[in-house]
């Protein structure tokens, strides 16, 4: 479903991608894992046209996304997550996940998606007239999940869904998501610090080392490689 | 106490009512004239030194309006400015999209200058405007011939001037119609998104640059609204704006940059105390009162009552 | 390629200027036109003004028109009520001007951006007011027929125009000197990268005070020979708001933050504004605001800096603006900073900096929680910890950046909390930033040298700041732009410019990130030279394979907390430092493999 060849990026003067290349197929959870300043998160930029590439090309099917304005990407069924949630804080929960039903898929079934969302994460039902600037860390972060699936994607983007949460409230995050993904087969790509949990629910990983890719495969295989996994995060 | 001091106070307590009253219908509409500003701000980190020259553009555009047909015979002398407004403003609120797309849109990103180049370049509309306004209008104050002006239901010993009223009553409205709009449709809640995360409106598939524009040309419009309103009670020429500039900002500085619900509190408040400083200042000194109001909220709370956005350093 | 210093000054440049103005001065004709002169001599001197706080310095003020109108009112009220020379109220409005941009600047330097802007447009509107409410409307200067030399009165605009002259010459000579001093260094850094500049030492408001002191007394200057030659003054003609547009446009179309911009800039625009009026006025009224308004737009659209540095650009010449202060020190360097001895690598552990109870929470969000933890004296310590620990949080709060909620810090024993970023600097504090602050139109040798510049008693701050240089590894790249600079080069720039000042402690927070394995090294290696001469640092780093050569202990942080502290060796094989890193799935996979 998606395709990534030889993907190139510079960023705040960086060369922050080099020729990153792999693929997601339909249905399939996929996390890429690295350092920090490996460059995951310019890698979701780079897709939702929030940076613009060097090189190379993000193939969404047969359609050439690097060609496509950045804001109607989304109507392609594309729904990212984005580092640190950026929810919409001065509206409230219900108003956040009406504005992730913008994408035109979304709108149509809208009803079904939030009954969805509020099944899967239910203090979003509890909590949909609040200001979403109140919420919690963690709750925030479930209603930026859930705004994305209000979009009724193909493809959900899911960017250091962990990051700034205590461990606690990160797993629940995770499970979460694995649960999303078995229950809607739905086409995942995450992005994660943590690497144990990342690795956990995923289906194939992608390790990123200063913007190269430096092995991509199986879950079992790259937990076996713990000594690279660990050569990579803290150099020994 | 002696009778007469009985009828100093009684006195001063009547002037002090009337100026609540009148205070309360101006605020309403310098409410109105804020709320433009502070769309634009809060949506676009702007600050459109134009907005009261636009304003000014609105007070021409009604005059011309009731001008060309024929005065308040058209329709009444309640229905007819309210219909002069609304046409001025969307008159001058297109005027303000094609400038956005002409202008604005051409220092958006960074390397181009960015907020401050368009900053600059509303001051350099601000000296368009205003000049130009003098050349095709001359600088004889103009006013629209109404009858309501000079008329005025009474209770009591208060006065409510009809113009004033109305004014006060068309500007609540077109605030109530904006906040549903902002609460209630797509696109108002696109705007909101916008103005609060750029960025992950983008995610939303929001077209951040067209929500700017059209945030910009309801900025504007709304403001030309509240000139047009104002027309009917004051006399123009045009540099008026320089006289709401202050007014208009304080206001927004006031109710916090950023939030327009503040922009319309901090309004009020602005108008209620510029009236009634008159019952206990003389003339020349109540002008001041709102330069003096303005400074000293952007020295003791800069962020207003209800202010979110932090000022970039 | 740029030659970064600028040695020649602009003195021949100014000279034919005033003897440009010398000559018209003789040479006109008609009184029409020796008064013009004399109008774009006065408000090229306000431009000039304009420029010394809003381009030297970036503070934008659309209320310019207050020291004009104040030293117009002086000179004329002087004159009225005391029946004072204005040979001698001229001097006093100056005086006047002077503290006026003082007393505001006080008050309102502590507001910047637009808000700036905007509350020194309120001070002459409210002054028109005031003015009017006192009855000032109309101030006519008094006529004095038996002695008029006496008050300063001329048969001809000629003899003004050579005042005009010599007062724009002072002024000429002033914005120069600001340019080309220390005063004018300090300046630069503060428009172009303030955080930086206050990192390195410098007091932000007192040369921002200093610099609207010094316009306020030339705006007076112009305004009270203004109202000498137009005889009357109104509020709105000497306070009004075109009066401030007027010191703004003609800056800003001739150009920002030279003193060339507002001479272009008057000398373009006020005859064609004041022949506009003169012709046209009658039939057009306000066609010279339209087309100024039209001007502006243009200027803001192809020339954003003014048509002086677009000039410059087009004929090829670089934009540097390196700082280039004479080698005889006329103002003295940033108090308190004294170049550390060279000293050897300490092998006693000599505590540097004590840190006890930091504490910092934004909102309800604690960024770091009771961090207590010693710094050695000569050490290299890496501060580490997974992404959102707090680590760049805990190096705002030791370098002043922002204040803590509790907690102290004291380096040799001089507790540091409180204090503002300058004064921490130059107690000897250096600071990096993870994205480098740059002072973009200076080059990189440029930018060490305003480092070495705030470190330095005497002029040999060009050898300090090429001593630096080396240090870093940077000559060969020392003539480049900084806004053209990559990545490596402005990380070693800013280890370079914090150099220079000799610092006993160097915070440096990510300056690896992004850099190949060759640039990476080049880093290492710099910062271990600098540790030889005798810097201790403190570094915040990701990049794991270089940190573990390069440290010698180790801090680890995890949610605003220091969770290990020790050698590489030892933390490394912590396993909460595992779990905080890869997560404790992946933790208790490794104990249970394990075991």
């Amino acid at each position: 479903m998606l395709l990534l060849d030889k993907l190139t990026v510079d960023y705040g003067g960086l060369r922050a991608l080099s020729e990153v290349s792999f693929e997601v197929l339909q249905g399939q959870f996929v996390a890429v894992v690295g350092a920090n300043g490996a460059g995951k998160s310019t890698l979701f930029k780079a897709i939702s046209g929030t940076v613009r590439a060097a090189g190379g090309s993000v193939r969404l099917d047969d359609i050439d996304l690097l060609r496509v304005p950045p804001h109607e990407r989304a109507h392609l069924g594309i729904a990212h997550v984005p580092e640190g949630r950026k929810v919409f804080s001065s509206l409230t929960v219900y108003e956040n996940l009406e504005l992730g039903a913008h994408a035109m898929n979304g709108r149509k079934v809208f009803k079904e998606s939030l009954e969805f969302i509020y099944q899967m994460f239910p203090i979003l039902a509890e909590r949909r007239q609040q200001l979403a600037g109140t919420l919690s860390g963690g709750q925030q972060q479930m209603l930026a999940i859930g705004r994305g699936l209000a979009a009724a994607p193909r493809l959900l983007l899911l960017d250091e869904p962990s990051l700034g949460l205590a461990p606690v409230v990160a797993d629940e995050i995770f499970d979460r998501i694995g649960q999303i993904h078995k229950e809607r087969n739905l086409t995942i790509l995450l992005v994660e610090q943590r690497v144990g949990e990342a690795l956990e629910a995923c289906d194939q990983g992608v390790l990123l080392e200063s913007g190269h890719v430096v092995k991509v495969g199986a879950r079992e295989d790259l937990m076996k490689g713990e000594s690279a996994l660990r050569t990579a995060y803290l150099g020994i | 106490m002696t009778p007469d001091t009985w009828n100093d106070i009684a006195f001063m307590l009547e002037l002090l009512a009337q100026a609540l009253v009148t205070g309360i219908f101006m605020g309403g509409v310098y409410a109105l004239m804020s709320v433009g500003l502070g769309l634009i701000f809060g949506l676009m980190k702007v600050i459109n030194f134009a907005q009261p020259d636009f304003m000014m553009l609105g007070m021409y555009g009604a005059f011309f309006c009731i001008t060309f047909v024929g005065g308040m015979g058209f329709a009444g002398p309640f229905l007819t400015p309210l219909l002069a407004a609304l046409v001025a403003a969307l008159a001058v609120g297109l005027f303000g999209w094609l400038i956005h797309r002409g202008l604005m849109s051409r220092v958006l990103s960074e390397s181009q200058g960015g907020q401050d180049a368009q900053v600059m370049m509303t001051l350099g509309l601000s000296l368009i405007l205003q000049n130009g306004a003098l050349l095709l209008f001359g600088a004889n104050p103009h006013t629209i011939q109404t009858p309501l002006s000079s008329e005025a239901w009474s209770l009591d010993f208060l006065f409510f001037n009809k113009g004033k009223a109305l004014s006060f009553g068309v500007a609540i409205a077109l605030t109530v119609i904006l906040q549903l709009f902002m609460t209630r449709t797509r696109t108002g809640k696109s705007m909101r998104a916008a103005a609060d995360n750029p960025e992950a409106a983008v995610y939303m598939g929001i077209d951040v640059t067209f929500v700017h524009r059209l945030g910009f040309a309801i900025g504007i419009a709304i403001t030309a609204a509240a000139g047009a309103l104002i027309a009917n009670y004051t006399p123009f020429q045009p540099y008026i704006g320089m006289d709401f500039l202050i007014l208009m900002f304080a206001s927004v500085v006031l109710g916090g940059l950023g939030s327009i619900s503040g922009a319309f509190w901090g309004g009020m408040t602005i108008g209620m105390m510029q009236q009634l400083s008159t019952v206990f200042l003389p003339i020349q000194l109540q002008n001041m009162v709102v330069f003096v109001a303005f400074l000293l909220i952007v020295l003791i709370r800069p962020q207003g009552l209800f202010g979110r956005v932090s000022e970039r350093i | 390629m740029s030659s970064p210093i600028e040695s020649r000054g602009p003195w021949l440049p100014i000279i034919a200027v005033l003897g440009i103005g010398v000559a018209l001065a003789l040479l006109l004709g008609s009184e029409f036109h020796l008064n013009l002169l004399v109008l774009v001599i006065l408000w090229m001197v306000l431009a000039l003004s304009w420029n010394m706080i809003s381009g030297y310095a970036a503070l934008i003020s659309f209320g310019h028109a207050v020291f004009f109108g104040l030293g117009a009112y002086a000179i004329v009220l002087l004159q009225l009520k005391l029946q004072l020379t204005p040979w001698l109220g001229l001097p006093l409005a100056i005086a006047i001007g002077a503290a006026a941009g003082a007393l505001i600047g006080v008050i309102t330097l502590r507001l910047s951006g637009v808000y700036f802007a905007l509350a020194m447009l309120c001070y002459p509107m409210a002054l028109i007011y005031l003015f009017e409410y006192i009855g000032l409307q109309e101030v006519t200067v008094p006529m004095h027929r038996e002695t008029p030399l006496w008050f300063m009165q001329f048969e001809s605009q000629r003899a003004y125009a050579f005042l005009a002259l010599g007062l724009l010459a002072v002024t000429l000579v002033l914005s120069a000197g600001i340019e080309r001093s220390r005063f004018g260094v300090w300046l630069r850094a503060i428009k172009q990268n303030e955080a930086a500049a206050s990192a390195l030492g410098i007091d932000c408001f007192r040369w921002k005070l200093l610099a609207l002191t010094l316009s306020g007394a030339v705006g007076a200057a112009a305004g009270a020979l203004y109202a000498e030659v137009v005889l009357v003054i109104t509020p709105w003609s000497v306070f009004g708001v075109a009066v401030s547009a007027q010191a703004l446009v003609l800056t800003l179309f001739g150009g920002v933050g030279t003193l060339w911009g507002p001479v272009i800039g008057a000398a373009l625009l006020v005859p064609m504004s004041e022949l506009l009026k003169h012709e046209f006025g009658a039939i057009l009224p306000g066609i010279n605001g339209v087309i100024f308004g039209v001007l502006v737009i243009a200027i803001v659209i192809f020339a954003p800096q003014g048509l002086f540095w677009r000039l410059r650009e087009m004929m090829g010449k670089t934009a540097a603006e390196d700082p280039s202060p004479g080698e005889r020190p006329r103002h003295a360097p940033v108090r308190g900073v004294v170049p550390a001895a060279l000293a050897p690598r300490a092998d006693g552990r000599e505590v540097l900096l004590r840190v006890r109870g930091l504490r910092r929470a934004f909102g309800g969000v604690v960024a770091v929680d009771d961090a207590s933890f010693d710094v050695v004296q000569g050490e290299i310590l890496g501060i580490i910890g997974p992404n959102g620990a707090g680590k760049t949080t805990l190096m705002n709060l030791i370098n002043g950046f922002i204040p803590p909620d509790g907690g102290s810090a004291e380096l040799h024993g001089t507790e540091i909390i409180g204090q503002p970023v300058h004064r921490i600097a130059s107690i000897g504090i250096g600071r990096t930033f993870q994205v480098a602050r740059v002072f973009p139109k200076m080059t990189l040798f440029g930018n060490v040298a305003v480092g070495a510049i705030a470190g330095s008693r005497d002029g040999t701050w060009r050898e300090a700041a090429w001593r630096a240089i080396d240090l870093a590894g940077l000559r060969e790249r020392a003539g480049v732009l900084g806004s053209e600079a990559t990545a490596r080069d402005l990380r070693l720039m800013e280890l370079a410019r914090a150099a220079a000042l000799h610092p006993k402690l160097l915070l440096v927070d990510e300056c690896l990130a992004g850099l190949s394995t060759d640039e990476v090294e080049e880093m290492v290696a710099a910062l271990q030279r600098l540790r030889e001469a005798g810097t201790t640092i403190v570094i915040i780093e990701h990049t794991m394979q270089a940190m573990v050569r390069l440290a010698d202990r180790f801090l680890v942080l995890d949610h605003g907390t220091v969770i290990a502290d020790g050698t590489p060796r030892e933390v490394m094989h912590n396993p909460i430092v595992l779990e905080a890193y890869l997560g404790r799935r992946f933790a208790e996979g490794l104990t249970h493999a394990a075991a």
